[in-house]
C-alpha cells in the first residue's frame, strides 16, 4: 500500500535547458507539479532524498507549496541517456481518497510447470493499469506462474487486484506466455539463409532497359 | 557470411558521424536484462554473431536471446597495395552503429546471476565498453 513521506519542494524561476543544466549540476532535480485544475508550478527538489525515496517504493509525497499543504503523485520521469539518473519528474496533485490511473509492476510467483517440460515464460508484458485510490496503490501485482503448462498464457483479467481497484487495461491482453524454448540457429544455418551480397533495389529493373535501347 | 540486409537503395554509403547519445534503443523492451554501451562504435556483423554465439553456447537451450541492433551500414575498403583513385572501393563489411546508451543484446527466462554471466561473455567479444541493465518497471 501506499506510503506517504515529506519532500521539499522549492519553486523554481531558471527554465530552459542550460539554466535546468546548471540546476542539476547543483544536485537539484527540475519538476512540474499540475492537476486539480490548478496553474502548473515549476519547482526544484533534491535529486538525492526523490531518488532515496523511489528506492524505498514511495510514489505519494506530501509538501508545502506557497505556504499550502498539498499531496503529490508521481506520474512521470525522465532519465538520461543511459537511464541512470532522473533528469525530470512531472508530479500530481491527488487526494488520498482519489481514484486515479497508475501503471503497477507484476511480480511473477513461483516456478511455472511448463519449465519442468522444456518451456520458458516469456514476460510479454511487465506492467498493468489499474485504477484505484490514491491511498491504496499497490507497489507490485503478484501474479502466480505454479499453474502455467506450455502453451498456456495469463491474461490481465487472470491478475487478482486488491478490493476497491479496477482494471484499466484492456482484460483479454496476454502477460504472461509459456512456450517451449526453440533451439538458437547455428552460424552455419545462418549462413545458409543470408543471401551472399544484398540486393540492389532498382538494379534488375534498369538492365533490361539497357538492353532495349 | 555474418549478418547483412536483404536489400538495399544503394550499396555504398559515406561514412558519416556520429555524434551525441543514443535517445532510442536506449532501455531494456524485450528481456530482463540487456548489455549496454558506453561508446560510440562500428560494431560489425561479425562481432554481433559472436557475441551471439557466445550467450546462446553459455545459455545451453534455456532463456532468450534478443539482438537488439543490427549491421545496416555498409563500408568499403580498398586491396592491398593499391594505387589511390579509381573510385570508391567495393563493399568490404556491414556494421551497425552505436552510440552511448544503446542496448546492443537482452536475454529473459533465466536468473540473474546466468543473464550476468551471459552477457559478461557477451560484453568480452564487442569492441566497446559496456555495462548490465536491467528491465526498468514505468511508472
Amino acid at each position: 500500500m501506499t506510503q506517504t513521506m515529506f519532500l521539499e519542494v522549492k519553486p523554481r524561476e531558471e527554465v530552459g535547458s542550460r539554466r535546468v543544466a546548471r540546476l542539476r549540476r547543483k544536485g537539484q532535480l527540475p519538476a512540474v507539479v499540475y492537476g486539480h485544475g490548478q496553474e502548473s508550478v515549476n519547482v526544484a527538489l533534491s535529486l538525492h532524498d526523490f531518488s532515496e525515496a523511489l528506492h524505498h517504493g514511495h510514489r505519494v509525497f506530501e509538501t508545502t507549496l506557497d505556504g499550502q499543504k498539498a499531496t503529490l503523485l508521481v506520474r512521470d520521469l525522465q532519465y538520461d541517456h543511459l537511464g541512470k539518473t532522473i533528469i525530470h519528474a512531472d508530479l500530481m496533485r491527488v487526494n488520498l481518497s482519489e481514484m486515479v490511473r497508475v501503471v503497477v509492476p507484476i511480480e511473477q510467483k513461483g516456478t511455472s510447470k511448463g519449465s519442468h517440460f522444456g518451456g520458458m515464460i516469456d514476460e510479454i508484458l511487465d506492467h498493468v493499469e489499474i485504477e484505484c485510490r490514491v491511498s491504496e496503490i499497490p507497489d507490485v501485482l503478484p501474479v502466480s506462474v505454479k499453474d502455467l503448462d506450455v502453451g498456456e498464457s495469463i491474461r490481465a483479467g487472470d491478475i487478482s487486484l486488491p478490493p476497491n481497484a479496477r482494471l484499466v487495461t484492456d482484460p483479454e491482453t496476454v502477460v504472461l506466455h509459456c512456450h517451449p524454448i526453440s533451439k538458437a540457429k547455428t552460424t552455419e544455418e545462418l549462413e545458409e539463409e543470408m543471401p551472399a551480397a544484398p540486393e540492389v533495389i532498382g538494379e534488375e529493373a534498369e538492365g533490361p532497359e539497357d538492353t532495349a535501347d | 557470411m555474418a549478418l547483412m540486409p536483404k536489400r538495399v537503395k544503394y550499396r555504398k554509403q559515406q561514412r558519416g558521424r556520429m555524434r551525441g547519445n543514443a535517445c532510442r534503443k536506449n532501455f531494456v523492451a524485450f528481456g530482463e536484462y540487456g548489455l549496454q554501451t558506453l561508446e560510440s562504435h562500428w560494431i560489425t556483423g561479425r562481432q554481433i554473431e559472436a557475441g551471439r554465439v557466445a550467450a546462446t553456447h553459455f545459455l545451453r537451450r534455456e532463456g532468450k536471446v534478443y539482438i537488439r541492433i543490427f549491421p545496416d551500414h555498409s563500408y568499403s575498403a580498398k586491396p592491398l597495395e593499391t594505387r589511390m583513385g579509381k573510385g570508391k572501393a567495393e563493399v568490404a563489411g556491414w556494421v551497425a552503429r552505436v552510440k552511448p546508451g544503446t542496448v546492443l543484446f537482452e536475454i529473459s527466462g533465466v536468473p540473474e546471476e546466468t543473464a550476468k554471466t551471459a552477457l559478461l561473455r557477451v560484453a568480452h567479444k564487442m569492441p566497446v565498453r559496456c555495462r548490465l541493465v536491467t528491465r526498468r518497471h514505468s511508472l
